[in-house]
């Protein structure tokens, strides 16, 4: 799809909104499970998103590859998660830490909080616990949470410039479960919202779009493809495809049938 | 001659120079500062500090950087 033909339309992309922070791309991709750095960096490029998300862990000694060396940090906007922290200090703590990285240039985080290994959704009181912390810090809070509009209300009243409730399951790739959710706390919030895992496809992602939502967050659709950077190309097309759809405003849906053809000056 | 102490680095044991200060173990492993935090017995470690800190026997150090994630 083709950018300046819909800005010539008058449905001009005027960019994701995350606090004081504003993107061209609404998509924001995620690093991890890539077969090696080279996919990884390659899909990046490919989905034409401006933000990734990386973990903060311990240095690994043996490791044979250094992440950073695939990353270029003029290009991306390095987003740190809080994965895999249970409760709300170890998020906050995990945080703390990316402000002596210097690879983090922006005061954004995303933060999640886990609240059960099978499942992986996140845990509502210590997120907003955490949340509440690292706002009075200072930092630009973007907070994976389950599609809840209660609780989107509540996050944006704790200062979160964005909300990012899940679609289905992390690594699930079963799509939007709840679409009436994710409208609610569209309409919910006044801050952006940003649909972060489940997506499954290039479908799902447009699909999620055409909702009205303002970005989506995908790593293991990407990452697990067959040829992950085929499917980030397919990703920024569905987003931008979603997107214009919504803009543009679809027809409304009819039982019966409408038919596109006049029916004055038919012949037999 | 130096003396050793024994400090734990990412849940492994290493010798290291007595009073080793954070820089000194930075460059010891030649890491990069610029994408390393470090803590220590889970207090982080302010950069502005690493020349200064000094490390004491059996100090637990964290050293951090970015790692694949979603």
């Amino acid at each position: 799809m083709d950018d300046d033909a819909s800005n010539n339309n008058g449905l001009m992309d005027d960019g994701l909104k995350i606090g004081k922070y504003t993107f061209k791309s609404r998509l924001i991709v995620g690093t991890g499970k890539y077969p090696d750095f080279q996919t990884m960096k390659d899909s990046a490029v490919a989905s034409g998103a401006e933000i990734i998300t990386v973990a903060v862990r311990r240095i690994d000694f043996n490791a044979k590859d250094n992440m950073l060396s695939y990353i270029d940090l003029d290009r991306f906007t390095l987003l740190p998660n809080t994965a895999g922290c249970y409760t709300a200090e170890d998020a906050v703590n995990t945080l703390r830490l990316t402000r002596e990285l210097g690879v983090f240039r922006t005061d954004l985080v995303k933060l999640e909080v886990i609240g059960d290994a099978k499942t992986l959704y996140p845990d509502n009181e210590e997120l907003l616990k955490a949340a509440k912390i690292l706002v009075k810090e200072g930092f630009t809070v973007m907070p994976y949470m389950m599609d809840d509009p209660v609780l989107a209300k509540k996050l944006e009243d704790v200062g979160c410039p964005v909300v990012m409730p899940l679609a289905s399951p992390i690594g699930s790739g079963l799509g939007i479960r709840n679409p009436y959710n994710i409208k609610i706390i569209k309409e919910t919030v006044s801050v952006p919202v940003i649909v972060d895992a489940g997506v499954g496809t290039a479908s799902d992602a447009c699909k999620t779009m055409e909702l009205g939502v303002d970005g989506i967050l995908i790593n293991t659709a990407i990452a697990g493809a067959n040829n992950p950077v085929g499917m980030a190309v397919a990703m920024e097309r569905a987003v931008k495809a979603g997107r214009l759809a919504y803009l543009s405003g679809r027809i409304p849906m009819k039982l019966y049938a409408q038919a596109s053809t006049q029916m004055e000056g038919i012949v037999f | 001659m130096k003396k050793i102490m024994k400090i734990n680095i990412n849940d492994k044991d290493f010798n290291v120079q007595e009073s080793v200060t954070v820089q000194g173990l930075i460059d010891v492993l030649k890491l990069d500062i610029k994408s390393t935090a470090v803590a220590v017995n889970k207090e982080i470690i302010s950069k502005n500090s690493y020349t200064e800190f000094r490390l004491k026997e059996n100090d637990k150090v964290d050293l951090v950087s970015i790692a694949p994630g979603g």
